[in-house]
């Protein structure tokens, strides 16, 4: 199984994008000018706006993973797949918990049922509800064909959480953009989207060679009985 | 009033400190799963406990 192959890429990824993020979010807080109206609130931009871009990017690869997996059958897309949900999970989970702490100064609560934030809470729930169901499925084929397409009907819901604020005129403001905010905004802005990329990259590389080693432990051959052990033994395990 | 937020950066540090307990807490957890698994197949294989 290549995917459970060892490797310093992951890792690199993470320390280099740790370190990103660090400068990013330094410069965020420090360096960067105050917005004129939300002034110093607006610092929460600098982590908000790369974390939904980094979640539905990781939410995009599940869904490439999903096709690839029921085009191929190949393990090494399942795998992935369950990787890069569980970290859009937890990337979207992190964008719910920032937007709430953001509301509270500029919209006066914490949470509103406003379209962009409705959207997202169901895709936090379709996706996290996926996740929950992959451990009560046993048979790992199954549990990979069922979570592929669940994965593809749960991702029709990304495109609408993008689109939402220009679909409907809500309470949530407009994408962010280059053209839609302040050049002096924009460093700060770029260092912690690639910060997060390059973590989450890592992370899902890493994470998908834990699925690897498990899903190898759960289709190996059972062991054979102690009398019967040595070079039988080591037989099975070369087949990996 | 007006339509002005002054001070606020009680918020600022509450979503910076979210971001890192979970950003980090999540890549500690699968660094952590990452070496069990790791661990448990190189037993498995017979080739003992790695670091």
């Amino acid at each position: 199984m290549a995917a459970a192959s060892q490797g310093p890429l992951p890792k690199g990824l993470v320390a280099v994008g740790a370190v990103l993020l660090c400068i990013g979010s330094y410069w965020g807080l420090a360096q960067a000018p105050g917005e004129i109206f939300m002034g110093d609130v607006q610092r929460i931009m600098y982590v908000h706006v790369p974390t939904a871009w980094n979640a539905m990017l990781a939410l995009t690869f599940a869904f490439v993973c999903a096709v690839f997996f029921l085009f191929t059958n190949s393990w090494k897309w399942d795998n992935r797949l369950e990787a890069a949900m569980e970290m859009g999970v937890v990337l979207s989970l992190l964008l719910c918990t920032q937007g709430a702490i953001w509301a509270k100064p500029t919209w006066g609560v914490w949470w509103d049922w406003d379209p962009r934030l409705t959207t997202t809470a169901v895709m936090v729930f379709a996706f996290g509800g996926i996740l929950a169901l992959r451990a009560f499925v046993d048979d790992p084929m199954k549990r990979a064909v069922w979570s592929a397409v669940a994965c593809i009907v749960a991702f029709a819901d990304v495109p609408i959480v993008y689109f939402s604020v220009k679909w409907w005129n809500s309470l949530h403001q407009a994408q962010s953009t280059p053209a839609t905010v302040s050049k002096a905004f924009h460093w700060p802005l770029r260092i912690n989207a690639f910060g997060i990329l390059f973590l989450w990259a890592g992370l899902v590389a890493l994470r998908t060679r834990v699925a690897a080693l498990r899903l190898r432990s759960e289709i190996a051959p059972p062991l054979p009985a102690p009398s019967a052990r040595g070079t039988d033994a080591r037989a099975s395990g070369s087949a990996w | 009033m007006s339509g002005v937020i002054a001070g606020g950066w009680e918020y600022v540090i509450a979503a910076y400190a979210a971001t890192a307990v979970v950003l980090g807490g999540y890549a500690a957890s699968v660094f952590l799963r990452w070496r069990t698994e790791r661990n448990r197949a190189a037993t498995e294989s017979g080739g003992g406990r790695t670091t």
